[in-house]
């Protein structure tokens, strides 16, 4: 945690245009880091629900984003 | 917006289509679109490509950057350098994801092929590049939107697709010299 919060600081220190690149490039980066893990969880029998709660956010959400209908 | 569409151009767009459902992906994104007009054969892109230098062998470079941009969670060198500016090393995270979760993990592509049978929706860069081809055609009088118009607005779209086709000479400036600053070449030789 304070590890991302010192990244969120130095990014916000930079010149704009590279702190942002850098922002939108993390943030592609932890989309990506985030599918790996969900499949991951999923192809191990998690439930919506369990990956929900250690992403911290709802299991509508996450069953949004990345489940199939 | 496709009507304005000629037959190279639409067959751009249905090969980014047929890419993302070969790959088991969701979204089609501008490097999709970018394999898709290398595919194109005796089209106006493809001519274009041919002038500066992209055939054979330079047309499976690119194909191979593209491959290892989306292998590099669809990041540009430049999005690469600027996070390295934060300490973060892309390469070794995708490196440690990789080691446990395989080869091309953080690529998009989801390794169940077939499966998700959803309709494919056009990310924000390929919706992008398809608004400035449209933009482009328009401002050169164009009545058409060509494949020719889809690869200059993948030069200027600032992610992996652009980069790699500067990589390979191809930049909007270059592109339209070849497209058409050509025609008073061949004025003076005649």
């Amino acid at each position: 945690m304070t590890e991302a919060t010192d990244l969120a600081e130095r990014a916000g220190d930079r010149d704009p245009r590279v702190g942002l690149r850098a922002v939108a490039a993390l943030r592609r980066l932890l989309e990506q880091l985030e599918a790996v893990q969900v499949r991951s969880a999923r192809n191990q029998g998690w439930s919506w629900q369990e990956i929900a709660a250690e992403l911290g956010v709802s299991r509508q959400a996450v069953h949004k984003k990345y489940g199939r209908h | 917006m496709f009507e304005r569409f000629t037959k190279d151009a639409r067959a751009v767009v249905r090969g980014a289509v047929e890419h993302v459902e070969r790959a088991g992906e969701r979204t089609v994104d501008a490097d999709h679109l970018l394999l898709a007009v290398l595919e194109r054969e005796g089209s106006r892109a493809s001519f274009a490509l041919a002038s500066l230098g992209v055939t054979g062998a330079r047309k499976e470079s690119v194909r191979d950057a593209v491959a290892e941009g989306r292998r590099r969670a669809g990041l540009s060198r430049a999005d690469a350098d600027a996070l390295s500016g934060l300490g973060i090393d892309v390469a070794e995270i995708v490196a440690r994801v990789e080691e446990v979760h395989g080869v091309g993990a953080m690529s998009g592509d989801r390794g169940d092929k077939g499966r998700w049978s959803g309709r494919r929706a056009f990310g924000r860069d390929a919706k992008g590049v398809l608004e400035r081809s449209l933009r482009t055609a328009v401002a050169h009088g164009d009545r058409h939107i060509g494949d020719e118009h889809l690869l200059l607005a993948l030069t200027t779209g600032g992610g992996v697709a652009a980069e790699v086709l500067a990589d390979h000479g191809v930049t909007h400036e270059s592109l339209t010299r070849v497209l058409y600053g050509g025609g008073e070449g061949r004025a003076k030789a005649g």
